[in-house]
């Protein structure tokens, strides 16, 4: 009925002239759909670039810390420190067992007291156990004093070195100025480590005279402890006595570390990144050595993210599940925007609440009578890996709970009223169907709320009590309420105030790639997570 | 409207297409007097009395009346949009689980007792009134633990018993030789049509009374649509069957009582020999001769 030239069309063009591309609006020879495909290229590449460009100088700077870091234990060598830090090491196990003996005497005088006894009576009940304490604690007075007469002579070569290196380092300078005359005219002394040494080495016969009396004493000592006042004491005076003689023990090993001590053998390659990767101290702008070690770091930035996902976890998840399978539409509409909203609050609010009003509310519950029995209370820091986590856990909720609540909305409804259909409670579909059927989406949820509380600086800064120690494990859950320092926190905290290109420096850097290869394998993890379970839901 | 004709030819085939011709002198009052003999005999199991139902605001039902037997199979049928599978759901309350669905007015009695009574426990009549849902929906799970799932619901797992009841719901649905050597396989492994058996041998391993069925064979082809229905069959010895259909042959092959609705108002319902032979209402005749729906 219809012929072709009734009908209107908008482009009046014979179709083989409208068909052909040639006859496109064209600008530079490009098109507008050329046009629109090259911007979003090109940012698509200024990202890939602006990564890349990050990653490599974060390694390039990253990179010199294992040579310097390699001259700093060379250094630790040859100056004497690791031979003094000997004799040092056996004087520290020894203080240790000191404070054990003086803790336990705390302990008596307490218990006296509340058995009604006067601080007199008490005193006087404590004497024999004073004049042992003093006793044990006085043996080792010799060997303190050449410590602090070798401490003092390293310190000294170090020192000497260091200001050499300066030295040289401005030689270096002159002469790239191009003052020749003056370059010359600065003479620098190398130091001669051997010679340097020898006043060190010098002492080892004293040493060994003074710890046979000190090992003497103290087996005289250890083989005749006090008892204690109070019996249930007594095992712990026991304990002390088993300690002791392992002590005594292992004193040759002291001595056979400082008798076969080679100050020129070599150090593996290999040290200057595994004492980084491994060490257990982070200490710096030391007069003695300074160490690098990121494990205190390290451990500090998992805990409190432990904690951190332990409270958001059921938080974030439970509230997804609550919004989705739950809650009344009212409901919804009035709690997802609260949670998500939760996300904008800036950190560094967060880190004045936490301190202001968590640590300190946290303080005064746990010296409540009635709380006792939790461990690690009462907790002495209100500043700690909980209260760190705990905000932590705010910052990762919003995540947890977004992600989740979309990977629960994706379980095809169809497995809901199969459930139903089968008898299942609301509670039944939702364990055995909604979650397992939604794993994958909630694993994922997890991963990506934990690379976020892993990257957080702010309040880790302000709230994780900043202590670089590894939290004392020993005390079990008590650990969580002690102060730690984390990755993010030192970088913020020391990248402001260090030398550029000190070894100091490049530590940072190498705590900076140490953080962004956790980021990258926890997102990594995340994206596998998804992609291996996505194809189950169907 | 024959092109899906099943292979295997049910037991029941209504030739409807030749006979429907000759129903132009239907009388609408004298629906139930061509019953035959065996279906009045059968008890009423479930008794829509007056039935309104709205989604929201919107009316989806108007005033239905319906008695449902006892050990027979029953259509719905109706073009999209006319009720049918809304008032399916209702006999499980499977609508109580989409927001601001209500039943307005009049009762939904099985066994004499209402359902919508706000003591009746929801969870224990669905263990009695099963649904196959039109797309099948087996659970991410093993074949094996999508048939016991809803015993396991109910705090059984003694092995042995599980097994028996696998062994049991799998015959029932005519799935066992399929797929005994595989029942720890994830069930997203079978084939549609084996999909929609193990639904069925899930529903039926809580042995309930009725099972519901919302468009069982929609989604599959026609062997395996000859086989679910060969299963209706076998199921309506020991079930009261409730089928929604958009298939006229289905309905007409595998159901003994037909419901036609249309708009949300059920125009008849009769025997399906009389609905497909001899429509009492022009509408019905209409629909299912293929002139309008």
């Amino acid at each position: 009925m219809s012929t072709s030239a009734k009908i209107k069309r908008l482009d009046q063009r014979p179709m083989k002239d409208a068909i052909m591309s040639k006859n496109k609006f064209r600008f530079l020879g490009l098109t507008l759909d050329d046009f629109i495909k090259y911007f979003f290229q090109g940012n698509a590449l200024i990202a890939i670039v602006v990564l890349a460009l990050i990653t490599i100088s974060l390694f390039s700077s990253g990179i010199w810390f294992i040579p310097q870091n390699y001259q700093n234990l060379v250094i630790y060598r040859q100056a004497g420190l690791e031979y003094v830090d000997y004799l040092r090491q056996e004087i520290d196990d020894h203080t240790a067992l000191t404070r054990y003996l003086s803790n336990l005497r705390l302990q008596q005088m307490q218990l006296l007291l509340k058995e009604g006894k006067t601080p007199e009576e008490a005193q006087a009940a404590l004497t024999p156990l004073d004049t042992f304490i003093t006793a044990y604690s006085d043996a080792a007075t010799p060997l303190n004093d050449m410590l602090s007469e070798q401490t003092d002579i390293a310190a000294a070569i170090k020192d000497k070195h260091n200001s050499q290196q300066e030295e040289l380092h401005g030689k270096e300078m002159l002469l790239k100025a191009g003052k020749t005359e003056e370059a010359a005219a600065l003479q620098v002394e190398p130091v001669d480590f051997k010679t340097a040494v020898h006043p060190l080495l010098d002492m080892r016969d004293t040493y060994i005279e003074t710890n046979g009396i000190f090992a003497e004493t103290l087996s005289n000592l250890v083989f005749h402890p006090p008892k204690m006042v109070s019996r249930s004491l007594q095992p712990k005076m026991d304990r002390f006595r088993d300690l002791s003689r392992t002590y005594l023990i292992e004193l040759p090993k002291y001595e056979d570390q400082i008798m076969n001590w080679d100050q020129f053998k070599p150090i593996p390659k290999y040290k200057a990144l595994t004492s980084f990767l491994f060490g257990r101290q982070w200490l710096t702008a030391s007069f003695w050595q300074d160490w690098y070690g990121i494990i205190p770091l390290l451990v500090g930035s998992l805990t409190v993210s432990f904690v951190a996902l332990v409270i958001a976890i059921p938080f974030g998840v439970g509230a997804a599940i609550y919004i989705n399978q739950i809650a009344s539409p009212t409901e919804q509409n009035l709690i997802k925007p609260y949670i998500e909203f939760i996300s904008a609050i800036p950190s560094v609010v967060l880190g004045f609440f936490g301190i202001a009003v968590l640590g300190q509310s946290m303080r005064w519950l746990s010296q409540q009578e009635w709380l006792a029995w939790v461990p690690g209370f009462p907790i002495n820091e209100r500043l700690n890996i909980f209260t760190a986590g705990a905000l932590l856990a705010l910052m990762a909720v919003p995540t947890i709970f977004t992600l989740t609540e979309d990977a629960i909305n994706n379980v095809p409804r169809a497995f809901k009223e199969a459930s139903y259909a089968l008898g299942a409670t609301r509670l039944q579909t939702i364990l055995k169907i909604m979650i397992p059927a939604s794993l994958s989406g909630i694993i994922s949820a997890v991963l990506l709320g934990l690379g976020r509380v892993v990257g957080e600086t702010m309040v880790v800064l302000l709230c994780a009590g900043g202590r670089i120690e590894i939290p004392d494990f020993m005390q079990g859950l008590g650990a969580f309420f002690q102060p730690v320092h984390t990755m993010t926190g030192i970088i913020a905290q020391e990248m402001g105030e260090v030398v550029q290109g000190s070894i100091h420096f490049h530590a940072l850097f190498m705590v900076g790639i140490i953080l962004f290869l956790l980021s990258l394998v926890i997102n990594y993890l995340a994206q596998q997570v998804v992609h291996k379970y996505k194809i189950s839901i169907g | 409207m024959n092109e899906h004709a099943p292979a295997v030819k049910p037991h029941h085939t209504v030739n409807y297409m030749s006979e429907s011709q000759a129903s132009e002198s239907a009388r609408p009052s004298e629906t139930m007097a061509i019953e035959p003999e065996h279906h009045k005999r059968a008890r009423t199991l479930i008794d829509i009395e007056h039935v309104d139902f709205f989604y929201g605001k919107s009316h989806a039902l108007h005033d239905i009346n319906l008695k449902i037997k006892e050990k027979l199979v029953t259509a719905f049928i109706g073009p999209s949009g006319c009720g049918k599978s809304t008032l399916l759901r209702c006999l499980n309350r499977m609508n109580d689980l989409i927001d601001g669905t209500r039943v307005a007015n009049g009762a939904i009695k099985i066994h004499g007792v209402d359902i919508y009574d706000p003591a009746v426990d929801v969870i224990e009549l669905r263990k009695r009134v099963g649904m196959v849902f039109q797309k099948s929906n087996p659970f991410p799970k093993s074949i094996y633990e999508n048939i016991v799932y809803g015993l396991r619901l109910q705090g059984i797992n003694n092995k042995s018993r599980l097994d028996e009841v696998v062994e049991r719901s799998l015959r029932g649905a005519a799935l066992w030789e399929e797929v005994r050597d595989r029942l720890h396989d994830s069930a997203l492994g079978l084939s549609g049509g084996q999909q929609q058996r193990l639904c069925i041998a899930r529903a039926i391993a809580v042995e309930p009374e009725i099972i519901l069925m919302d468009e069982p064979c929609s989604a599959l082809d026609p062997i395996a649509t000859a086989k679910v229905e060969e299963l209706i069959h076998e199921l309506k010895k020991d079930y009261t069957i409730v089928i929604v259909t958009h298939n006229m042959q289905q309905a007409g092959r595998c159901s003994d009582m037909t419901a036609f609705f249309y708009l949300g108002k059920l125009i008849e319902f009769d025997a399906t020999e009389k609905i497909f032979t001899n429509p009492s209402q022009k509408q019905t005749e209409d629909y299912i001769t293929g002139r309008f729906g």
